[in-house]
């Protein structure tokens, strides 16, 4: 836990308001981008990240200072995703095609690399590319990345190791 | 040779951008939105107050042909039950059955 986590969770529980204020002004980037890197387009991200926050604020009094508050906003933020990226699916649109359907102005198409590699990423299943994505990008533990994947930091590890050969694979390939 | 790829070429780099100030305006929009909850959360609990209520007077009604008779009478049941609540919610109760005229006192017998 970190000392600025302390503050935000005394700050919730005296005045919410201003507390919510703390936590946003710390995570609302990094939670931002953790939903962005699954879902893809801009506009379903900000649906996403507005509906986790409201679910953090209504459910602050849930939350055991036992556990990582990071961990906890990252799992919440995480399922919203998640249930986003379901609700796509039923609408036919696959994760990994949104990238092709060009229809995000915010997405920088120029920078190849950078656009096979999100590609590589969300080539994967949903639990390799959470394990990748906190390890990689968010530079969490296995033990954190388990809290939020609700499993075990030796299947988080399996996980990321296995993701980031498959990257491997992907980016060396001449497709 | 096998090819292989090098994360540190791309490192941390995404192809993703936002809005300008995106950040800025999601955060307000996000502190106007908790405080529109908050002020509606009163409102919440009445509603749910008045439903509980509702629910418990119409079991009541529909279960009473199931139960054994007994000598109370169906007023003094529903008076009792009312008895039961709080004075706040008693206070509640009578407001909204006031506003909304369906009270005995308040019907005109027009014979």
């Amino acid at each position: 836990m970190t000392p600025n986590d302390k503050d935000i969770i005394y700050t919730m529980r005296k005045d919410a308001e201003r507390g919510f204020r703390l936590l946003m002004k710390s995570y609302k980037e990094p939670l931002y981008w953790h939903i962005r890197r699954l879902v893809v387009n801009h506009d379903d991200a900000q649906d996403a990240a507005q509906e986790a926050f409201i679910r953090i604020f209504r459910s602050f009094g849930q939350y055991n200072e036992q556990n990582s508050l990071r961990a906890w906003l990252f799992r919440i933020v995480t399922n919203e995703a998640l249930r986003l990226i379901e609700r796509r699916r039923a609408d036919t649109m696959p994760i990994d095609g949104v990238f092709d359907a060009q229809a995000d102005s915010y997405i920088n198409y120029s920078d190849l690399e950078a656009v096979r590699l999100q590609k590589a990423i969300l080539s994967l299943p949903p639990k390799q590319q959470l394990a990748f994505n906190l390890r990689y990008y968010d530079e969490m533990d296995y033990d954190e990345i388990a809290q939020i994947a609700d499993t075990t930091a030796a299947s988080v590890k399996a996980s990321y190791y296995v993701a980031k050969e498959k990257i491997i694979k992907f980016m060396t390939s001449n497709d | 040779m096998e090819k292989t790829f090098d994360f540190e070429q791309v490192g941390k780099r995404m192809p993703y951008d936002v809005p300008n100030d995106f950040f800025d305006k999601f955060e307000e929009n996000m502190m106007v939105e908790v405080k529109s909850r908050r002020s509606k959360k009163p409102l919440r609990i009445a509603l749910s107050s008045i439903l509980a209520v509702a629910a418990a007077i119409a079991l009541f009604f529909v279960m009473q042909p199931l139960l054994p008779k007994s000598n109370v009478d169906d007023f003094e049941s529903v008076e009792l039950a009312f008895n039961n609540l709080s004075t706040d919610d008693q206070d509640f109760l009578i407001q909204v059955y006031e506003d909304e005229d369906i009270l005995m006192n308040d019907f005109e017998f027009n014979l």
